[in-house]
């Protein structure tokens, strides 16, 4: 119990401090894992590249541009030493710098998701509000068996469905890849379908989630005192209850953006768009190890980064600031 | 005599549980006379917290059955609709909780809890008005920097704090009753004494009745003009708190006193009245008390006695007062 | 012993709702095929016709053939089994370390105990389909790489549970009551700690097993899964999906089957916690 003023910014800077250093933690054993990965891969990595019949010259001076004949404390450092100021290694095969194909596709990538996470912002949480104030209605029934199918079932099988049923049987949209002519019109159509599949299990998922915290919040005490001074359904609902439904939500959002991540990488395979999630598969088809690396490491700093905001917008939204942060239980 | 500005009538309260319906209220019959504060004592589960959240229909959903009349300044409340019973909170009946450290929001500050019920008392009320008589009713009720706990987040203040800007809040809306539940419990007992002496300071200038709902007789005693005991979900006896105080005439008031006197000569709760308290599932054809009562006799189990005189203003429900005198 | 009566009552539970029968009647039937897939399958799911390639559903094929004429019935039937086994075995694995590494980090010093949040928050900073997709980059696709990429990924999941149950466990009078009677440290853990805290960590892996087969689905779908000629669901979804131009029938029906499973499961999971304990699923 602390007085009110300076202390509690003092509290705040601990706290924004310590999840700092946490997310720094985790970079760092990331790159680790990443490093290791790299390391251990059975064989030599460059005939594996480049498959058996490469000549050995060839493999010689692959092996040199990679670093691999460096020890492998060198290789390490070096890997951190080249990621901190942005450089990611280079593409093996296209001699390109990988930062700069991360680059050029992570804005897809990004804008995939987040238009998703809105849409699904944008309809779940007035969904989850009307079942919770209209609890046990058959509306309340149905959107509950509705949002649990669309929470079961796997995003790239949603997309596979809207793909057969949107693009092929009605033909109402184009079917695969981003839009080639650079028109917004066009890439937005050829958006629909991507960001539905990713969204509509995160649309379940939200609605869930903030009717069940509605309805936990609806039954503290602080709500009832609302209620006894008669204050207005409006106000005790959107103003009081949501707020504290918010708290929970927006954590769960936050840890769930991996899922997320996860989930686009095999929309963008499903619907042929550029990305993050085809240049790792590509990468992978190709044993490109440096690209495979590069991306996942790009994925896992964005996917902490986001959880870090998350987790201080949640501390500015509750002012008690919790420690404890919650397992993600998102859909895939 | 002036009509009571309360007058609860046979007041039945059910709800549903696992085990069958518990009678939570099993006929209350009360007055609560204007500008009097009516303390209301009993042990846990003996329906007095029940009894302040008929008056305001704040109930759990549970609730199974609600009868009888709760006549306020002359509208029955139980036949109000929800729209109309809402115009009575926060205006003409304020109420204080028992635990202060839940009852306030913790995601709004202390000025938003007060403005927003303001501004619900007096429509139209402009915000930096409504701020001023927020910062008024900090003062009114002992915090020092009101500016500073205006802006303040309720797990910034301690317990009593807490109570304090609740007991505030009650006030701010000036209404005709206010409830106060079990508001010192939760407490520290310094605290508690300083919350009480608040309550008594304050009750003098608000011309409002009070229903003080405490297990603690002595706070009563000390608080309050009328006493109000209850058992199991019924009122068991009632009058001036001096007069029943002096003169108990229901074994369950006097095997409380008993505990409380034994209270403040060992400084700890060693004796206890024998037996337990009713279920509130079973159905009752007898005095409730009769199974815990060292003087109950067979008519004591054949009916259910009635509230009668026992003295000016003074009721008790037990069919042998006269002769246990 | 009380156990089956106790069994049975949880079952009945579980059905009360209309979902939860939907869900424990979908496990049950994906339980069966998966376990006796040779016989519940009209014939071996890997006999190619390519004279028959995508034949309407009929009686010889129930669902009809794929791409190379084989009986799609039989491959989603023995996709059962191969979603099943990876399902449970990584899931297994998960629990016994996970819960392990949980309880362990409950009780050593809070230096260590950091160190192991630590690395739990590495795992789990990994998206799951992304961490899959590097350690296959390197090792080439396999049954057993998937089997271990979900157990490590479900590792931290079940050690922050296991860890939260011990500390809210550890200091409940039952408990220093039978330390004050002088129970060895082995004994407590194994005796009295253990069987309080696994229902919440059995519930959280019915709850996971819908998680896995997603997973395990979608890298065998990008080809990076469990390897032909063995039929999962997520290599049928992928075959179909190729020759969606031929015949949209292969995709549907195994996407169908793999949806239909998913939810099942889920809505298995979710009744079983909430006749277990409806505060579990809030906890996390």
């Amino acid at each position: 119990m602390s007085a009110a003023g300076a202390t509690r910014t003092d509290e705040m800077m601990r706290y924004v401090g310590s999840r700092l250093i946490t997310t720094v933690l985790i970079i760092v054993g990331a790159m680790l894992l990443l490093f290791a990965l790299t390391a251990i891969v059975p064989g030599d990595p460059a005939t594996t590249m480049l498959g058996p019949q490469a000549s050995p010259e060839l493999a010689k001076r692959i092996i040199a541009d990679m670093g691999l004949d460096q020890p492998l404390a060198t290789r390490l450092w070096r890997f951190f030493a080249n990621a901190v100021t942005g450089n990611l290694g280079i593409d093996v095969i296209s001699g390109r710098s990988v930062t700069g194909l991360v680059a050029e596709v992570i804005p897809y990538t990004l804008i995939l998701t987040f238009s998703a996470i809105g849409l699904a912002v944008a309809i779940g949480v007035p969904l989850g509000i009307f079942a919770a104030t209209h609890r046990g209605s058959v509306l309340d029934n149905i959107l509950a068996f509705v949002s649990v199918a669309f929470i079961a079932v796997p995003s790239f099988v949603i997309a596979i469905f809207l793909l057969l049923i949107f693009a092929i049987w009605l033909d109402w949209l184009p079917v695969l890849g981003a839009s080639r002519t650079g028109g917004i019109g066009d890439e937005l159509k050829r958006m629909v379908l991507p960001t539905l599949a990713l969204a509509l299990g995160w649309i379940g998922f939200i609605a869930r989630l903030v009717r069940a915290s509605m309805l936990e919040v609806m039954g503290e005490p602080y709500i009832r005192t609302s209620r006894a001074y008669g204050l207005s359904d409006r106000l005790v609902t959107y103003k009081y209850a949501l707020k504290n439904a918010c708290i929970p939500t927006i954590t769960i959002l936050g840890l769930g953006i991996g899922r997320l991540l996860g989930g686009a990488v095999l929309v963008e395979i499903v619907f042929a768009r550029p990305g993050l999630g085809r240049l790792i598969y590509n990468a992978i088809s190709e044993r490109n190890y440096p690209v495979v690396q590069g991306a996942v490491l790009v994925v896992v700093v964005l996917f902490v980064l986001v959880n870090l905001v998350v987790d201080l917008s949640y501390s500015a939204i509750d002012p008690r600031i919790r420690h404890d942060a919650p397992d993600p239980g998102a859909p895939g | 005599m002036t009509p009571p500005l309360v007058s609860i009538r046979n007041l039945t309260l059910e709800a549903a549980t696992a085990r069958g319906t518990a009678h939570i209220l099993r006929g209350v019959d009360l007055d609560i006379g204007r500008g009097r504060i009516v303390g209301v004592v009993g042990e846990s589960g003996s329906g007095k917290s029940s009894l302040a959240s008929c008056l305001l229909r704040l109930l759990p959903t549970n609730v199974s059955r609600i009868d009888g009349q709760i006549v306020f300044d002359g509208t029955d409340l139980n036949a109000l609709d929800d729209a109309a019973m809402n115009d009575f909170r926060g205006k003409r009946i304020a109420m204080i909780f028992q635990d202060p450290m839940t009852a306030l929001n913790p995601l709004f500050t202390i000025g938003t809890h007060l403005v927003d019920v303001l501004r619900r008392r007096h429509p139209g009320l402009a915000r930096d008005e409504a701020m001023a008589r927020a910062s008024a009713a900090l003062v009114s009720v002992g915090i020092g920097d009101a500016p500073l706990r205006l802006r303040s987040y309720p797990h910034q203040l301690s317990g009593g704090m807490r109570q304090r800007v609740m007991i505030a809040m009650a006030l701010a809306v000036e209404p005709d009753l206010l409830l106060a539940d079990e508001c010192t419990t939760a407490l520290d007992a310094t605290v508690e004494a300083q919350i009480v002496a608040l309550l008594e300071g304050l009750s003098r200038g608000f011309d409002g009745s009070i229903v003080f709902i405490s297990h603690h007789l002595g706070l009563v005693a000390q608080l309050c003009d009328d006493l109000c005991v209850m058992y199991a979900g019924t009122i068991v006896e009632s009058g001036p708190v001096a007069e029943v105080l002096a003169n108990p005439r229901h074994p369950y008031t006097r095997a409380l006193l008993a505990c409380e006197l034994d209270d403040h000569a060992h400084g700890g709760r060693l004796v206890s009245i024998p037996g337990e308290v009713p279920d509130p599932v079973a159905l009752h054809a007898a005095c409730v008390f009769a199974p815990r009562c060292s003087h109950a006799i067979d008519a004591c189990r054949a009916s259910i006695p009635a509230l009668r005189e026992a003295g000016p203003g003074h009721r008790a429900a037990c069919i042998r007062f006269e002769e246990l005198a | 012993m009380t156990a089956p009566r106790s069994a049975l009552r949880l079952l009945r539970r579980i059905c009360a709702s209309f979902t939860g029968t939907t869900g424990f009647v979908i496990v049950a039937i994906v339980l069966v095929a998966a376990l006796f897939a040779p016989w519940v399958a009209t014939t071996d799911p890997d006999r190619l016709d390519v004279m028959n390639r995508f034949a309407a559903p009929s009686l010889a094929h129930w669902l009809g053939t794929d791409h190379l004429g084989r009986d799609l019935y039989s491959r989603l039937v023995h996709g059962t089994t191969v979603a099943m086994s990876v399902a449970l075995s990584s899931i297994a694995i998960a629990f016994c370390v996970g819960t392990l590494l949980g309880v362990v980090a409950a009780y050593l010093p809070p230096r260590l105990e950091r160190l192991v949040l630590i690395v739990f928050d590495v795992i789990a900073s990994f998206p799951s389909m992304v961490l899959a997709l590097a350690i296959v980059a390197v090792f080439g696709p396999s049954t057993l790489i998937v089997v271990i990429i979900v157990a490590v990924t479900l590792i931290p999941h079940f050690g922050r549970v296991a860890r939260g149950q011990v500390l809210s466990l550890k200091s409940a009078p039952f408990l220093e009551a039978e330390r004050i009677l002088g129970a060895s440290f082995p004994r407590i853990v194994l005796h009295h700690l253990l069987p309080n805290i696994l229902g919440p960590l059995v519930i959280l892996a019915s709850m996971d097993i819908p998680v896995v087969i997603t997973i395990e689905a979608g890298l065998s779908f990008l080809g990076l899964g469990v390897r032909p000629p063995l039929a999962s669901w997520g290599t049928l979804i992928q075959d179909g999906y190729q020759y969606l131009s031929d015949s949209w029938v292969p995709v549907v029906v195994a996407s169908l089957a793999l949806a239909v499973a998913t939810l099942g499961f889920t809505l298995f999971g979710e009744a079983l916690r909430d006749a277990v304990d409806p505060r579990i699923g809030r906890e996390r």
